[in-house]
């Protein structure tokens, strides 16, 4: 997951904070090798090297890539997992380098979900395209180790993948789970906001810690795959809580993929949020 | 910063939460509603208009109002207020009256029958069947509470309404636990009615000419259930329910102003009336298999209903819903439901005078051998600008049966006892979270 990954369980007993551990643990590492791009020897990789052939893929696989259909459908195209093409061009190192105008045209001809065929479980992709699956995997395996820790352990827990995370409950004795919202100004050194978490998903879009500066201005590395420019005038940070991670994770990238529309966004939605 | 109330689901986020059941649901996260200390307690409110009307015949129009409040412990609080106007006409049981009538200037025919409440019925033409003409009004009160307990939800109910003549007061408890992920959830529940019917006039002898009363008290009628039901997530896309459920009903199970002609047994017309005459049990019980299964984009409903009771009434009931997004926020859902009965061993839609009368006989439409095939859809939508999701639904409903018994006699042969009706029904209803 390439971040701090932690499981907390609310409990007297090791053997049981181990076990819960152990589920997310090898939950986690299963689901990175399987989706990750940068990988060689998974089913993202195979689809991404087909050029141009139908892969056929598997019922889990099968399930992501239509949670992504779905999202780029009711997103109208802002959600793309096609648009990974497009960090080729673009460096997010915090320095002022902006590739040329070209370059980021000739990305834009490979990103579009629309171009991809996708039915009956098969796969197919124009050659030069890339599918990543980054943007929901983290929040899915979240809420999957959350799942398969529910069915052993239970006792209260939350599990946490590099700032996504989903509790299951209200911690012992009714007390809720504390949970700092990162400073965007100052990413990893202070927590601005505590929300006191009983149950549900929370999940963080912003541009703290990778970004590039152009004319002044600070660009983050979320990219709008219809402009192939990084998102303008998105807040630094938006937290949302819904019931999963996967659903609070879809809905904060979608408010920022809305730039200066998020906090509208979320309100139209009706969700949960905080917005720094 | 900004803290913001959990509000109304939108479309975008009703279908992304969809997606997020379909994709998760072999995980079985906590798929429950997300608490934090910080959320106030949410409120929904649910209104709709139902204007109902057979064609000649009964007109109802029921406005409900629902309210329900979601606490941060998943708790959830709902009360609702129904009321019924009905006016109009309903079959009085009676046959045709087999002859040509000519009532006093301006007044109506000469086949009437006494009313429940209001005025008499006519038969203006010889193959048309006797109405009873009625109006009334009801007020039903419901109220519910939930609470989800780790993988244990129960959820205890309580009805009551009052109408003219009829009492209902209803409790019910049910309590659903989550097993294999989620992936399947068993249902069990019980309920009772204790109901009471108050005839207007009095209630009337069974088996007599409406004129004999045995009394001016409440007749009671009690009802004692349960149900059991397992659905079943079979696919990140397709779910399954089984749910099946006895109740038994005792007492005051008659309809009190229906009747039974007597016809003559060589020319058919009508020479007399009784009143009808149920057993004082009745044992129901129906299985009801479902399935959702959603696609992409839109969701496909199906179902079967198998009922049948130790009356002899057996039915079989079809129902298939298609829900299409044509565009965000808006849908279509077009409907088809048919529907088939036996009718109860004592329907008869008239006794011929002379034969021993049965023990029991209802010439109720009801018990009869009923059919009805639905056609209708709705439409659901958000008006740009304002809060709350609206939907119109608007069916088409024909009853018919057979209506051409061999055991009828004389001219009773020539009519259809079981004329087509046609039924229309529009629902208007708003929801709105706050």
């Amino acid at each position: 997951m390439a971040s701090p990954c932690e499981v907390l369980v609310d409990c007297d007993n090791r053997d049981v904070a181990e076990c819960a551990l152990r589920i997310a643990r090898d939950e986690a590492f299963r689901i990175e090798a399987k989706f990750s791009r940068y990988r060689r020897d998974n089913i993202v990789h195979a689809i991404n090297e087909a050029r141009g052939e139908p892969v056929p893929v598997d019922e889990e696989t099968a399930g992501l890539l239509d949670y992504a259909a779905t999202c780029h459908e009711i997103s109208g195209g802002l959600f793309d997992i096609t648009s990974g093409v497009l960090r080729r061009v673009w460096t997010f190192d915090g320095g002022d380098r902006v590739p040329p105008e070209g370059a980021v045209r000739e990305a834009l001809r490979h990103v579009g979900w629309h171009r991809v065929r996708w039915a009956d479980r098969v796969i197919g992709m124009p050659e030069g395209m890339e599918i990543d699956l980054g943007a929901i995997g983290k929040e899915y395996a979240v809420d999957r180790a959350a799942g398969l820790i529910a069915a052993e352990v239970h006792e209260p827990f939350l599990v946490n993948f590099g700032g996504d995370l989903v509790a299951s409950g209200s911690r012992r004795r009714q007390r809720p789970w504390g949970v700092g919202i990162d400073d965007p100004r100052r990413p990893g050194e202070a927590a601005l906001y505590r929300i006191e978490l009983h149950r549900g998903g929370l999940a963080t879009s912003g541009d703290a810690r990778r970004f590039v500066l152009h004319r002044g201005k600070r660009l983050g590395h979320i990219l709008d795959p219809r402009t192939g420019w990084p998102v303008q005038d998105a807040p630094r940070s938006i937290t949302v809580l819904t019931a999963t991670c996967l659903e609070s994770g879809t809905l904060s990238t979608l408010a920022y993929l809305k730039g200066a529309g998020a906090r509208e966004f979320l309100v139209e939605q009706g969700a949960q949020f905080w917005i720094l | 910063m900004q803290l913001n109330p959990p509000t109304r689901s939108s479309s975008l986020r009703s279908k992304l939460s969809t997606a997020v059941c379909i994709l998760l649901a072999s995980a079985a996260p906590a798929v429950t509603p997300a608490v934090a200390r910080a959320d106030p307690p949410a409120t929904q409110l649910d209104a709709s208009l139902l204007i109902y009307g057979e064609h000649t015949r009964a007109k109802v129009v029921e406005p409900t109002v629902r309210v329900s409040r979601l606490f941060a412990d998943g708790q959830t609080v709902s009360a609702q207020i129904g009321i019924d106007v009905i006016t109009g006409a309903t079959p009085s049981g009676g046959l045709p009256s087999g002859v040509s009538t000519t009532g006093p200037p301006g007044g109506d025919g000469v086949v009437s029958v006494t009313a429940a409440s209001g005025g008499g019925g006519t038969g203006p033409s010889p193959a048309d069947l006797p109405v009873t003409r009625f109006n009334d009004t009801r007020v039903a009160l419901d109220a519910d509470w939930q609470k989800p307990l780790g993988v244990l939800t129960p959820v205890v109910s309580g009805h009551f309404s009052r109408e003219r003549d009829y009492q209902s007061i209803g409790g019910s408890g049910k309590l659903s636990l989550e097993m294999l992920h989620k992936l399947t959830t068993v249902t069990g529940g019980a309920g009772f009615n204790d109901d009471n019917v108050f005839p207007s006039g009095g209630t009337r002898a069974p088996l007599s000419d409406s004129t004999i009363i045995v009394g001016h008290d409440w007749n009671p009628k009690h009802v004692r259930g349960g149900l059991v039901g397992v659905s079943q997530i079979l696919s990140r896309r397709w779910m399954i329910a089984v749910n099946g459920s006895r109740s038994l009903e005792t007492g005051y199970l008659t309809e009190p102003y229906k009747v039974v002609s007597q016809m003559d047994p060589g020319s058919g017309l009508v020479v007399g009336q009784i009143t009808e005459r149920r057993p004082a049990r009745r044992e129901r019980s129906d299985i009801l298999t479902s399935s959702v299964y959603h696609f992409l984009r839109d969701v496909l409903y199906l179902s079967h209903r198998y009922y049948w009771d130790d009356w002899g009434v057996r039915s079989n009931t079809f129902d298939l819903k298609y829900r299409h997004e044509l565009q965000d926020s808006v849908y279509v859902q077009p409907h088809l439901r048919y529907y088939a009965q036996s009718p109860a061993d004592f329907f008869r839609f008239g006794l011929v005078q002379g034969d021993p009368l049965p023990a029991f006989v209802s010439s109720d439409e009801r018990l009869g051998p009923l059919r009805t095939a639905t056609v209708g859809a709705m439409l659901g939508f958000t008006l740009p600008g304002t809060p709350g999701e609206w939907s119109v639904r608007a069916e088409y409903i024909r009853q018919f049966g057979k209506g051409h018994p061999d055991y009828v006699t004389g001219v009773q042969r020539d009519f259809n006892l079981f004329p087509p009706v046609n039924i229309g029904s529009l629902v208007v209803a708003y929801s709105l979270a706050f």
